[in-house]
């Protein structure tokens, strides 16, 4: 006998496309219920944790915004090896308003987000028609570039940074604020994507020529993807300024490049759902491994190769099917 | 030479290949003409062996499954699970749809890299063969090939696959996007092949005009199913091929 495994949607899922949805709880649930974790995860189940896991949360929050600010531009085929260019910004804008004009951190952060999203776009704008790795290339080295810069030329602190800056109020405040951050960046990029002018975003990734062809400025888009994932970024940066009370050249490092980087891989790309549980994996088993000192590279490599080589699709798009579809055998004659 | 035996082919639940079967005779060319999503380069995929390394990409992307049943023998000896370059060297070479070529290599370049596998003094003495049969390659021989026109191209395709020295040659789809004259060029350029070297030929086509008059045997698949056979002129008095293929 001759047998085949079939993949089809789920019963409840065809149903809950129609006028189902409105009708039965169950089709009702099956909807909300995907996008009720990550709010009921996120606002509910990190305040009880302890002041030292929380404070993991926020850093965790803080990667995770990177990595969907890296999958926005990755979306419209922008290959970006340098989030931390936007992390560095962000931080340094905040830092430095706080610092010389004495701004309170809920005026900071949002000048710094969109003051930053429009200086990052502008830096990368002479870049934007390169595609692939030599965009990577140039977001690579830009961050290197500039805290280099801070270096020679002893500005904005200088190697010692900006310190003394203003902090929030206490930590669950901040954890709310981070927190609301995500699941909002999260949400509306999911329902940016999904709509029309995600389609163009898909487009040009997927065939740039086709999309010119069809008498849209792909030029245009690429920037305004750029401006919305490096506001993200830079309000990131932000929010670690006011967290740390410290702007200075670590945040240029290369972690908040690669880690977004990985996260995504992790939890599969263009998704954005995927970065965040990529983070939330990454980054506190990371913390958990620390106490293993130096090794803890080599566990965090092999995490990182076992799942590009057995998930390559990563753990979302993985879960998203199990949820949607299920397999069977079928006989084939 | 080349035997197909109840293949089937799945990509997820779309069924490609329904139970296909064929024979190719050692010499013969042989023709498997059908329309758009008939399952002709299914077909050819399967027979070169590229459908495993395309199941094992999905299946590692998580993408479409696809389901291989059947057997595929070369002279007696079941190739089904036998990897592409494997056959390669068994003597089976696949030229592709759409004339895949080394866009940024020169042409003789391209057809050294072709035959690689080959010693040195053969590969000179095939791209001398192929220089024969497409003279028009001569003058473009130091030009890269991605600014070639679709024709010379695809000329460009079928000598790189000659250049690996094949028994037996699957063209997909060689016709695809040339005009009538380039069409009329490379099916005498097939004939004057055959007559030459004597090698088996399997074409997969959608214009059977100007295929079917220089075929041996031809197949004639619709959605996956074997629906005619015959030779080329049994073919060509079909009326239901006349109202399909020529529009009489």
């Amino acid at each position: 006998m001759k047998r085949r495994k079939e993949r089809i949607d789920r019963g409840v899922k065809a149903r809950s496309a129609d006028i189902f949805a409105l009708t039965s709880y169950r089709e009702m649930l099956y909807l909300l219920i995907p996008g009720a974790i990550p709010v009921v995860g996120l606002l509910c189940f990190t305040p009880i944790l302890s002041d030292y896991w929380r404070e993991v949360m926020i850093s965790t929050a803080v990667y995770a915004l990177l990595a969907m600010s890296w999958d926005m531009l990755m979306c419209a085929g922008l290959l970006s090896l340098g989030q931390s260019l936007f992390f560095g910004i962000g931080s340094y804008l905040a830092g430095s308003l706080n610092y010389y004009a004495g701004l309170p951190p809920i005026l900071t952060m949002p000048i710094a987000t969109i003051g930053g999203g429009v200086l990052c776009t502008v830096l990368l704008l002479p870049v934007l028609r390169l595609r692939g790795v030599y965009f990577a290339m140039v977001t690579l080295v830009l961050p290197l570039m500039l805290s280099r810069l801070v270096e020679a030329t002893r500005i904005l602190g200088g190697t010692e940074g900006l310190t003394g800056l203003t902090p929030f109020p206490n930590q669950l405040t901040a954890l709310f604020v981070i927190q609301l951050a995500l699941l909002a960046v999260l949400f509306g990029f999911r329902r940016i994507m999904g709509s029309d002018y995600g389609l163009v975003i898909k487009g040009i990734s997927d065939n740039d020529r086709s999309v010119m062809s069809a008498g849209l400025n792909i030029y245009w888009y690429k920037t305004q993807v750029l401006f919305l994932g490096a506001c993200v970024g830079c309000f990131a940066g932000a929010f670690g300024t006011h967290m740390d009370m410290f702007a200075g050249m670590p945040g240029f490092a290369l972690d908040y490049s690669l880690m977004p980087v990985a996260s995504a891989v992790v939890g599969g790309t263009g998704t954005f759902a995927g970065p965040l549980i990529g983070a939330f994996i990454l980054v506190p088993l990371s913390e958990m491994l620390r106490a293993l000192g130096a090794l803890r590279i080599v566990f965090y490599g092999l995490f990182l190769v076992i799942f590009v080589v057995g998930l390559p699709e990563g753990i979302f798009a993985y879960v998203q099917r199990k949820y949607q579809q299920r397999e069977r055998w079928v006989d084939i004659s | 030479m080349l035997e197909v035996q109840n293949l089937m082919v799945f990509f997820e639940n779309a069924l490609a290949l329904n139970d296909f079967g064929m024979e190719v005779r050692e010499g013969q060319v042989v023709g498997v003409i059908g329309s758009n999503s008939a399952g002709k380069t299914t077909l050819m995929n399967t027979l070169s062996g590229l459908i495993i390394d395309m199941r094992i990409k999905e299946k590692r992307r998580g993408g479409e499954r696809i389901t291989v049943y059947g057997k595929v023998l070369f002279k007696g000896e079941d190739i089904t699970k036998t990897r592409p370059s494997e056959r390669v060297k068994k003597g089976i070479v696949l030229c592709r749809e759409r004339h895949p070529i080394f866009p940024e290599s020169d042409v003789s370049q391209n057809l050294q890299m072709a035959g690689y596998l080959r010693k040195r003094s053969e590969i000179r003495e095939t791209v001398k063969e192929v220089f024969d049969l497409f003279p028009a390659l001569i003058p473009l021989k130091s030009r890269k090939a991605g600014f070639m026109s679709g024709g010379e191209q695809q000329m460009l395709a079928v000598g790189m696959a000659l250049v690996a020295r094949p028994q037996l040659l699957l063209l997909d789809e060689p016709l695809l996007g040339l005009s009538p004259m380039m069409q009329h060029l490379l099916v005498d350029a097939i004939k004057g092949l055959k007559a030459k070297s004597g090698i088996t030929v399997v074409i997969s086509e959608q214009f059977a005009r100007p295929v079917l008059p220089m075929i041996d045997f031809g197949y004639i698949i619709e959605n996956g199913m074997l629906t005619l056979t015959g030779t080329g002129s049994e073919l060509m008095d079909n009326p239901e091929v006349k109202a399909a293929y020529f529009g009489i």
